[in-house]
């Protein structure tokens, strides 16, 4: 499902520049301080010489779930007017809510047969909470570039069908203090391959409590 | 001697007692102080945890946490920290961002105290901080805890006063006084009463201590067992929370106990040195009475009786003293009426031999002699008057009978017999029988004048005086014996006493030929020849006396 989300974003992207350009390819392999694969790290393009593509007509879609009492996937980027849709698929119900600058909302106590979406159209962080379970946490990353992408869990994202030229690349975490900025040049005849060792903050997450007794970390 | 080794036993014994029991006393305050201050680190703790459970509740409300992510509204802020305040009872709470700059606060705060304690909250894992800063001019136990919108968007300081109120409350929970002392050594709250606070800022300069350490501390006019724990205080220093123990109070128990031994001790000292005492002088008391007994009886006092009444030795020997002396006195009165009931030779000799039936034959003179006329002239006489008369006589004539060695034998009525050689032979017996008798006219003429004085009739006598062998011993049955003489030559004197009766032979005193010559001296004597005696069939040569020659 995220995997379709990613490609899905990625063909639209490419949709608009196929037409002119041949495609380049960006590897990122994200470590940590320690060396571990760095997983659900954000990183994304912005071109240095050319405009961003016009935003899409119809908005995209993207969506975060709402399954076994944890939101996935924890980080989702998507380009600003995406639609993201919150689906319940537990048997309770859930508070999604987000007070974040690029935008407030609130879905109230809600089972699997409501499902409601925001568009989000400011681009920023947009982290996401059930009010009644503190410990679900989900980070919607919304940006203006359409070249964006989520590493696994091997610390590898790949971005594709990218119009060769320089670009920014930079990349999220919430665990990171500050984005992490770099330029690349992708031409279309090798893929690029960017390799990020990051320094990451310990990971501060509310753990989920284990029974209804226990403390909430 | 006994009492000194007492006294210092017991001497010996309260100081070590004593040092023992303050030592105890002293490690059982250290290891109070200890588990009080195990308590304490527990209850602020507990209370430290409360306060943040609290405060993430509060920062977990679903509109105070919408509130607080959107920090632009500050009077909204802060009319919602009057409802903080009061459902989670804390005395101060504030709003930071993320860099601890305050977005609202209850009561002002130095700049750099929150921003410190933030940064601690945000280094840390829990993103929790605890710590120690003034608000408001007052001391407040901190608490830092994000809020999560979901992600932490800024900080929630909540705390509560550390004021009097405080310090006692702790105080009643944890059985020790507890002080906070700021870094400027000020005591910021204390349990302790004022007078009892001065200088304690003061010793804790001097005190270089670590926190698991207990120290002792003279001031405020007390010592006192002292722990400390040092916090760290927002924005720099370090705030000493002081535990304490009043020694002074805590060895009141320890003193009484000690006094209770002192008392114990003193109290042993005095009952033993009076129970020596009286002891002593229950022992020598009598002994020192039965030698001032012993030394009066030996003075001849036999009258006096010893009064111990005791039923040990010593009253026993007090009983035979007293039985001694009885018995002397006994002696003494048995002696006395015996020199009176017979002559002193023969009570003598009693005395020496025992009163023993028997006899002997041995020379013995007698001498009897009657008063003339005494019957019929005693008849005019009251019988008092005669018993006196009687007795001044007869004891004329004793006198004269002793102090011639004779024995008064017996008195007959008037008439006295007296032995000469029995019981006791003391040589020329039958000489001063005659001496005696011629001692015994004189007194007699000497005992007339008087009575011729008296206008009273004189007195005559007739004497006789034998000499020859007869039976001397004690005679008569068990329960009575006298010693007494009998024989012919007793009955011969008696009969010679008669024959001056006569008044032929005009004769008071009348002596046989058998004296006469063992008298063997010359005496004036007129022979009266040969006398026909009663009951004898032969003649007596008899001789009236009339002087020494």
């Amino acid at each position: 499902m995220r995997f379709k989300v990613l490609v899905l974003s990625g063909l639209l992207a490419t949709g608009v520049g196929q037409l002119a350009l041949p495609a380049a390819e960006l590897s990122v392999a994200a470590k940590d301080q320690d060396g571990a694969p760095v997983a659900d790290l954000i990183v994304w393009l912005t071109p240095l010489d050319a405009p961003l593509p016009p935003p899409p007509t119809t908005p995209p879609d993207a969506e975060v779930v709402q399954k076994g009492e944890e939101f996935s996937p924890y980080t989702l980027p998507v380009r600003v007017g995406t639609r993201v849709r919150f689906p319940n698929l537990d048997d309770v119900q859930h508070h999604v809510y987000s007070l974040s600058k690029p935008k407030k909302f609130d879905i109230p106590l809600h089972g699997g047969d409501v499902e409601e979406s925001v568009v989000i159209d400011l681009p920023g962080i947009v982290p996401v909470g059930c009010n009644i379970h503190d410990w679900m946490l989900a980070y919607v990353l919304v940006l203006e570039t359409p070249w964006f992408a989520r590493s696994e869990t091997d610390g590898a994202a790949r971005l594709t069908d990218v119009p060769p030229g320089r670009y920014t690349l930079e990349a999220w975490h919430p665990r990171l203090r500050r984005n992490v900025t770099t330029t690349v040049t992708l031409n279309a005849a090798a893929p690029a391959l960017a390799e990020l060792d990051l320094q990451l903050r310990p990971d501060r997450r509310l753990r989920r409590a284990p029974d209804a007794t226990g403390r909430t970390y | 001697m006994l009492f000194v080794a007492v006294a210092a036993a017991q001497l010996t014994t309260y100081l070590v007692v004593s040092r023992m029991n303050r030592h105890n006393a002293e490690q059982e305050v250290a290891a109070d102080l200890a588990q009080a201050a195990r308590v304490f680190d527990r209850v602020s703790s507990a209370r430290a945890e409360l306060l943040a459970t609290s405060a993430r509740a509060v920062a977990s409300d679903y509109a105070i946490r919408s509130l607080f992510a959107d920090a632009e509204d500050v009077p909204t802020l802060r009319s919602a920290f009057t409802s903080v305040r009061e459902r989670i009872a804390a005395d101060f709470v504030a709003l930071t961002d993320l860099d601890g700059e305050p977005i609202a606060t209850s009561a002002p705060v130095a700049t750099p105290t929150l921003a410190v304690l933030v940064a601690r909250a945000d280094a840390s894992l829990t993103a929790e901080a605890t710590g120690y800063g003034f608000a408001g001019d007052r001391l407040h136990a901190l608490v830092v805890v994000p809020v999560r919108a979901p992600t932490i968007t800024a900080w929630l300081v909540v705390g509560y006063a550390i004021d009097r109120a405080f310090a006692t409350d702790l105080q009643q929970q944890t059985a020790v006084d507890v002080s906070f002392v700021d870094p400027a050594d000020r005591v910021a709250a204390t349990s302790l009463p004022p007078a009892r606070v001065l200088g304690l800022g003061e010793a804790l300069a001097g005190l270089t201590t670590s926190t698991e350490s207990i120290v002792t501390a003279d001031f405020a006019g007390e010592v006192s067992l002292l722990t400390v724990r040092r916090k760290p205080m927002s924005p720099a220093g370090t705030m000493t929370i002081v535990l304490q123990y009043s020694l002074d109070e805590k060895l009141a128990p320890a003193r009484r106990l000690n006094r209770l031994l002192l008392a114990v001790a003193a109290g042993g000292l005095v009952l033993a040195a009076l129970l020596g005492l009286t002891m002593a002088r229950r022992l020598s008391q009598p002994v020192q009475a039965l030698a001032a007994h012993t030394r009066s009886i030996a003075r001849g006092d036999y009258e006096t009786r010893l009064t111990l009444d005791r039923a040990d030795e010593l009253g026993d020997l007090a009983r035979s003293f007293n039985a001694m002396s009885t018995g002397l006195a006994e002696r003494d009165r048995v002696r006395d009426l015996l020199d009176k009931n017979v002559s002193p030779a023969v009570a003598t000799r009693l005395l020496r031999d025992g009163a023993v039936l028997g006899g002997e034959v041995r020379a013995v003179t007698i001498l009897f002699a009657d008063l003339r006329g005494f019957t019929p002239m005693s008849e005019h006489l009251a019988p008092t008057e005669v018993v006196a008369l009687l007795n001044r006589y007869l004891d004329r004539m004793s006198a004269v009978i002793e102090a011639q060695g004779g024995i008064i034998d017996k008195f007959i009525g008037d008439e006295i017999m007296a032995l000469f050689g029995a019981p006791v032979e003391s040589g020329g017996d039958a000489n001063r029988a005659l001496r005696a008798a011629l001692g015994m006219r004189a007194a007699l003429a000497e005992f007339n004048a008087e009575l011729a004085a008296e206008n009273k009739p004189p007195l005559a006598f007739g004497i006789g005086i034998n000499t020859g062998p007869v039976v001397a011993g004690n005679i008569g049955s068990h329960r009575r014996l006298n010693f007494s003489v009998i024989g012919d030559a007793v009955n011969l004197a008696a009969r010679l006493q008669t024959l001056t009766r006569q008044r032929a032979f005009a004769a008071d005193i009348i002596v046989s030929r058998a004296t006469l010559l063992a008298a063997g001296r010359d005496y004036t004597v007129r022979d009266l020849g040969p006398v026909a005696v009663k009951g004898r069939s032969q003649t007596v040569e008899a001789f009236a006396l009339d002087g020494e020659s």
